[in-house]
């Protein structure tokens, strides 16, 4: 789960500095219906989310339900894979319609993007060498904490996390870090957190699912429980086409109550993330 | 190969000194100089360079002043002085290497000036050969003589071709036809030059030291090619310090010094009885050894 | 190769001196890192006993073996003609690399099961972004070059402002100056285009200094008789000049393109899927990514090795008017 808070200071800038403001109403919708194309930015390294299968097609939690609200619309489905500054960055000039990405709605990025629907909620945990002497996660005090940059899990360590979802419960924090390193990748904080217990890291703030990916992929890891904390992750769109966020939102709630959502997490993530926990 | 054979086989010096005086004795005694180049140009022929009151400046250095020369059809000049005289500069200003600032010249009746649409039109009848040969090395020797006529008298490959066989035979180099420049002698090469100018067929070709940078035994070669095109009624305007050479060919020789015509005169008179003060002590440095 | 004398020097590697330098310090390098544990310690076992409990006995004996066996090494390499000593010399550089990218302990079967993507997909995209790029970049820079010559101010200022600017901001800043700045104007460009004029504006800045350099290398005799044949400006660039140039161009020009080749994966942050963006996501979900990242790297790099060949042949072709 990819919940980044800031992005590249210097992609923001750009949109920010020339921004053009929102998109007219129903301006999307048309051209998603004129075109009979929904273009869906997605990642091809997002995990159960999202990422290419052994033939090189894209599959994942976030694809299956962008292809279903490209059905719930009647027109077709197309992915690209602008990197994640550029979708935060928002002002896409038409170049996508839709970005997946379980994206936390802030209130930076409310000013760029729309959030119609959340479409799962996740947990962060703090992850450990499976010979360390932590059971806890105030056990960490003082310990080298090891995050990827940009991401909620940063925040947390740095203890300026400011949930503005609706409905967020405030942070309480477990622990200070005596050093946060930063990452480009959860995937190179792990390969440190491998080479031993506080040979460079003592722990990793990351997605609980992605860590149990790793573990699964045989890396010497334990998740510490309990999870840090949890957040939401939204279908993000361009700013002020309500018609299309109507559309988006309806083809989620559709989804939430018949239960699909549930069904899919469990097959992706083999846990329940659609509700809120 | 001329009418009138004044080459001898090459390397022909018979034990004669190396430098330029000696290298022309064997072309001196060849024919009597006055009655050939008198009949061969008669005072009304056609002007080809008319050089009138010309100046030139380098910044505020004075390189030429109030040059006047006339240069007529078939005529042959040679033009000497001491370096920095300015000799070098007034050739390049007949074809525009350089501009001038003052005065005016007219080549084959096209005024030179700044603003001239048309100075292709001089540059195709006047043909330069430098002191540095100033081949194109990336070209064979054949393609150095065809270019000029193919690019610019959009001659067809064949025809380009044939010519410049033609001239490279006439400067006895054409099993030289494929090499590239730096394969030949300096000699050789100064001869290919000479060739490519007159692919073009120009109607007047100037010489700017062509001997200058040749190593002594190879200026003969070079020398015999130009004694050769004189013999043949080219016209030639020619800066050199080959005074065998000049008193062989020239019709007048002119004598410049600090960007000025001293002195000019039929080449007897001008080696035997110099007017001015300057010639004569310029005369007397370069004959004496 | 530098000017040789003609007196052949005694063999560096020959000499005592030399012999014990290296010895000593291949034996210094090796004491302070521990083997012990390594493949090399089990094929010690022998002389050292168990690898793991030898303590400082196994370490010095193992750093005492490495450098007895690297200084007889190249004992007998300085033994070789030049020739062979070259091709051995770069077998056993190569095998040590190969060696070291061993102890990743890299899954093969994912390479052998990606690696066909990674070419059809990556490796096309690559080739096709950082071709158009090259030839527009030639062409910017031809021009710009004579602009940067010229003695009009007007193009003086432009091409110098150009290759001031295009050299001066990262190539990062660029693609989205371009790929976020210019949808502002209204010209919305994707992904792919996008990031080739990027490339081609920035390299055509580096290349521009080569060409003009190039320009400038070549005697003024040469604009002199060409002038005074008649042809004219654009003649003698194309035809004298320029390839006179371009023996003195392509060396760095072969620099700048294999550079090149590998600055064209920024486009990947717009989401083109060339080589870096592959080598980049396709592991990260089953955390194959060192695989990956090794793999395009050795694909990188047979690239640059081909653009080289290229280089020296074209020297080679350009060479022939200078053999005597």
């Amino acid at each position: 789960m990819i919940k980044r808070l800031g992005t590249a200071a210097f992609a923001a800038s750009f949109a920010i500095a020339a921004w053009t403001g929102a998109a007219t109403a129903g301006e999307v919708l048309d051209r998603v219906q004129r075109t009979k194309t929904l273009t869906v930015a997605v990642g091809t390294d997002w995990g159960a989310g999202s990422h290419l299968d052994e033939s090189h097609e894209f599959v994942g939690y976030d694809v299956t339900i962008a292809k279903q609200i490209a059905a719930s619309l009647g027109v077709e489905v197309k992915f690209v894979t602008p990197s994640w500054d550029l979708i935060a960055a928002g002002n896409w000039d038409g170049r996508w319609d839709v970005a997946m990405g379980q994206m936390t709605p802030t209130k930076e990025r409310a000013e760029k993007l729309d959030f119609p629907a959340t479409y799962i909620w996740g947990p962060t945990s703090a992850v450990i060498h499976k010979d360390s002497k932590a059971t806890k996660p105030s056990d960490l005090e003082g310990k080298v904490v090891g995050v990827t940059s940009g991401v909620t899990g940063e925040a947390y360590a740095n203890h300026n996390l400011a949930p503005a979802w609706l409905n967020a419960d405030p942070i309480t924090y477990q622990f200070k870090p005596g050093k946060v390193k930063t990452y480009g990748t959860s995937n190179v904080a792990f390969d440190d957190l491998r080479l031993g217990d506080g040979v460079r890291l003592d722990a990793v703030i990351a997605d609980t699912s992605i860590a149990l990916d790793a573990i699964k992929a045989g890396y010497p890891l334990r998740v510490l429980e309990p999870a840090l904390f949890n957040s939401p992750g939204d279908i993000a769109i361009q700013r002020g086409d309500k018609e299309f966020s109507d559309k988006i939102a309806a083809a989620v709630k559709q989804m939430k109550d018949d239960g699909t959502l549930s069904r899919l997490s469990m097959k992706w993530y083999g846990v329940d993330y659609s509700k809120e926990q | 190969m001329t009418a009138i054979n004044i080459s001898q086989p090459e390397g022909g010096l018979d034990g004669g000194s190396p430098s330029g005086i000696g290298n022309v004795l064997h072309v001196q005694p060849l024919s009597s100089q006055e009655s050939f180049s008198q009949q061969q140009v008669p005072m009304s022929a056609d002007k080809i360079i008319e050089a009138t009151n010309v100046s030139k400046w380098y910044g505020t250095f004075r390189a030429l002043t109030d040059v006047n020369l006339t240069v007529r059809k078939g005529e042959r000049i040679v033009i000497c002085g001491p370096s920095g005289s300015g000799k070098s500069t007034l050739i390049r200003c007949f074809n525009r290497l350089e501009a001038h600032q003052e005065g005016e010249i007219t080549v084959n009746g096209i005024r030179l000036h700044n603003k001239m649409r048309n100075v292709t039109e001089v540059r195709k009848n006047v043909g330069m050969v430098f002191q540095h040969f100033n081949l194109f090395p990336h070209m064979t020797v054949l393609m150095n003589c065809m270019a000029g006529p193919m690019w610019i008298k959009d001659v067809p490959e064949a025809e380009a071709k044939k010519t410049a066989l033609k001239f490279l035979k006439r400067v006895r180099i054409p099993e030289q036809a494929n090499k590239y420049p730096v394969q030949l002698s300096g000699g050789q090469q100064q001869r290919v030059a000479i060739a490519r100018s007159l692919c073009m067929e120009p109607a007047v070709m100037l010489f700017d030291e062509p001997t200058s940078a040749l190593d002594p035994e190879m200026v003969s070669e070079v020398l015999e090619t130009m004694t050769s095109l004189a013999r043949d009624g080219m016209t030639m305007v020619c800066v050199t310090h080959e005074m065998g050479f000049a008193r062989a060919v020239a019709d007048r020789v002119i004598f410049m010094d600090l960007g000025r015509i001293v002195e000019e005169g039929k080449p007897n008179d001008f080696f035997t009885n110099p007017q001015h003060d300057r010639t004569k002590l310029f005369l007397s440095q370069i004959l004496r050894h | 190769m530098l000017y040789q004398d003609t007196v052949e020097s005694e063999v560096l590697v020959h000499k005592p001196w030399f012999i014990a330098a290296m010895f000593a310090v291949v034996l210094a390098v090796f004491l302070m890192v521990n083997l012990t544990g390594t493949t090399f310690g089990e094929l010690m076992r022998p002389v050292i006993g168990a690898p793991m409990q030898s303590g400082i006995y196994g370490r010095v004996a193992i750093a005492f073996v490495i450098a007895v066996m690297f200084c007889v090494n190249i004992v007998l390499i300085g033994f070789a003609p030049l020739k062979a000593q070259i091709g051995i010399v770069w077998i056993e550089l190569l095998a040590l690399f190969f060696s070291f990218f061993k102890a990743f302990n890299l899954s093969m079967p994912f390479i052998w099961e990606n690696l066909p993507y990674l070419i059809t997909q990556g490796v096309v995209t690559t080739i096709y972004v950082s071709a158009v790029s090259l030839i527009c970049a030639s062409l910017i820079a031809i021009i710009a070059a004579i602009a940067k010559l010229s003695s009009n101010g007007f193009a003086y200022a432009i091409a110098n402002f150009y290759t001031s600017f295009f050299r001066g901001l990262p190539l990062l800043m660029q693609i989205y100056l371009i790929y976020l700045g210019l949808p502002q104007l209204g010209i919305v460009i994707d992904a792919v285009p996008s990031g080739i004029l990027a490339l081609s504006l920035c390299v055509g800045a580096y290349m521009t200094e080569i060409f003009r350099a190039g320009i400038q290398s070549i005697d003024r005799g040469q604009w002199e008789a060409s002038r005074s044949m008649g042809f004219g400006f654009g003649l003698t660039m194309r035809r004298i000049i320029l390839p006179q140039a371009l023996p003195v161009i392509i060396p760095p020009m072969g620099n700048t393109f294999i550079s090149m080749l590998k600055d064209s994966s920024l486009v990947s942050v717009l989401g083109v899927w060339e080589l870096t963006f592959l080598a980049r996501t396709l592991g990260q979900p089953t955390f194959h990514h060192m695989e990956m990242l090794i793999t395009a790297s050795l694909i990188y790099w047979i690239m640059s090795a081909c653009l080289e060949v290229g280089q020296s042949r074209l020297e080679r072709h350009f060479g022939r008017s200078k053999v005597r």
